[in-house]
């Protein structure tokens, strides 16, 4: 990741893998971690116990080591930081700086979840999935504002100052449809319409259900060595170049100063000069779509387009493989699988197109740089990852 | 409908939503609100206004600070009409308008509340409102809002132009 590496050094990912996906009814949540992260072995071509770190989060305290302890592992790095549904971005850049400097040679990254199957099949109006906010969010729920609702709010800011339409958010529901219909785990596969999203109920006005992602079970993992350690193994490396995070707030809507920027604003600039790579470069992306307004802001604050463009840059198919931006090729946390913290999924991905894996339908030809980027919280947090097939 | 004045038993939620339980750092803006007070927590070092409350200031990291009393008054920054109910209780209550509301004299500081007392098909970005207060019981008295009939110059704000990317700070 860092030039200053040893090219010997240089962080890679040498296996990607996902789990079943996304109706898991009789599968515990460890064992998700377990599928994910035996078939991401397999595919790196390494075994169990080669493995010297781990990294994972989730939703109770001392997740890791809960996780180490169920796979039968004695990691020496561990982390478990969690910045909500962009952590798994934020993972691998903390294990690629960690390999770098001789910290670990191995490190699994797994995500697992069965929300779905816990929580039952609902609308997800909340954090936890259809209920409402609690703890640190109080100065929200007391006046029933929701998750969905704080993303509503800032929909209709990014409409007013700059005139952005349902209908353009619609476009990006379209698009991501579009794409799972192509990836046959996706939950949703039937093809929709703009007329789609705007007709359907509105959750929190103005997003629709249709402008709000699924509810899953599911999870992914990936591995993280150096390009070293990963010459001798089964597949071509993907290369980490370049990776950043940031954050402006936590939950509540009254703390974010600005509801039409992101956290993208600022880990996306930072992420591309480290990367030494810029907007224009990107082949592929792999964009965290909680709600299509997610989607509109990131584009925008990632440089992908001026601010306030974002409504007329994913509209007519701006985010479709022919488009200006070939974005969420598996179809997305829209249409195929979001079980909660999706950042995983947006990896594994970007990993499969740059080695031209992808669904042939929805393949991004020759796609040599992706990037992959996780969002948070009520627009809290922002995790970009710019992954490329050769170094630049 | 009688019109509302400030506190006068009106409810627009009920009982069942979430309660604050207030800490060493928020409990005094809870006890403003229950004598009807709309109050902002302002550092007496640099004048930046914080919410929700919390111990130190985010600006000039002073430990200092205090209540400024607000005159109720401000404009819908942004809002959602929430339709579908989080809650059972809230069956009878969507579809409502929750919005951020900017007070006159918060500096920029944004209070997550509701639109009350009006259709929410009329509410929009940069009207006008004022506090109305609804009693949830004894010890709880939650601000909310209501369409203002005629703006006051020079308040909190324009319609989307002088709150744009403040920072709230001095």
């Amino acid at each position: 990741m860092s030039p200053r590496s040893a090219p010997g050094r240089r962080a890679v990912i040498a296996g990607v893998a996902t789990s079943d996906y996304p109706y898991l009814p009789d599968t515990s949540e460890h064992a998700v971690h377990w599928q994910a992260a035996q078939r991401a072995l397999d595919d790196a071509g390494l075994s169990w116990t080669e493995v010297d770190g781990l990294a994972t989060t989730g939703f109770f305290p001392m997740y890791a080591t809960g996780v180490a302890e169920y796979l039968g592992l004695h990691p020496t790095y561990l982390d478990e930081t969690n910045i909500g549904g962009a952590s798994f971005e934020l993972l691998v850049e903390h294990a690629a700086h960690a390999v770098e400097a001789g910290a670990a040679e191995v490190v699994l990254v797994t995500y697992g979840s069965v929300q779905l199957s816990t929580m039952g099949r609902r609308l997800g109006t909340g954090g936890g999935g259809g209920g409402g906010m609690v703890g640190p969010a109080i100065y929200d729920a007391l006046w029933g504002n929701t998750l969905v609702g704080s993303y509503a709010l800032a929909a209709r800011r990014h409409m007013h100052q700059y005139g952005t339409t349902p209908e353009q958010l619609a476009a990006v529901a379209v698009t991501m449809r579009q794409h799972a219909a192509h990836n046959p785990q996706a939950q949703y596969r039937q093809p929709i319409t703009v007329e789609d999203v705007v007709s359907s109920r509105l959750v929190a006005d103005p997003l629709h259900k249709l402008d709000c992602c699924v509810i899953s079970d599911g999870g992914g993992a990936c591995v993280v060595t150096t390009a070293e350690r990963a010459a001798d193994l089964r597949r071509q490396p993907v290369y980490v170049l370049g990776a950043a995070h940031a954050t402006t707030h936590h939950l509540n809507v009254s703390a974010d100063r600005d509801l039409t920027v992101s956290p993208a604003a600022t880990s996306g600039p930072l992420a591309w000069e480290r990367a030494g790579v810029k907007p224009a470069d990107v082949d592929v992306a792999q964009l965290y779509d909680s709600f299509t307004i997610t989607v509109v802001l990131t584009v925008e604050d990632l440089g992908f387009c001026a601010k306030g463009e974002g409504g007329a840059f994913v509209e007519g198919d701006g985010l479709g493989i022919g488009g200006r931006l070939p974005t969420n090729t598996d179809g997305g946390g829209l249409s195929a699988c979001h079980p909660g913290m999706r950042g995983m999924f947006l990896i594994v991905e970007a990993v499969r197109q740059l080695r031209g894996e992808g669904f042939p339908e929805t393949q991004v030809a020759d796609a040599r740089i992706a990037v992959a980027h996780g969002t948070g919280g009520m627009l809290s947090t922002g995790a970009t990852l710019v992954l490329g097939r050769d170094l630049p | 409908m009688a019109p509302a004045s400030a506190g006068t038993g009106e409810r627009f939620f009920p009982d069942e939503m979430p309660s604050p339980a207030a800490n060493a750092e928020t409990a005094g803006w809870w006890e403003a609100c229950l004598s009807h007070r709309l109050v902002v927590q302002r550092c007496t070092g640099c004048a930046t206004t914080r919410h929700p409350p919390g111990p130190v200031c985010p600006a000039c990291s002073s430990l200092s600070c205090e209540w400024s009393e607000l005159p109720g008054t401000g404009i819908v920054y942004t809002f959602s009409i929430v339709r579908q109910a989080f809650l059972p209780a809230l069956a009878g209550t969507v579809p409502y308008v929750v919005a951020a509301i900017e007070p006159d004299g918060g500096r920029g500081v944004r209070f997550v509340s509701n639109v009350v007392d009006c259709d929410p098909e009329e509410v929009e970005i940069g009207m006008a409102v004022e506090v109305v207060w609804e009693d949830m019981g004894p010890e709880l008295s939650v601000p909310r809002f209501r369409p203002r009939p005629a703006p006051v110059d020079g308040g909190g704000g324009g319609d989307d132009g002088g709150d744009d990317g403040g920072q709230g700070g001095p």
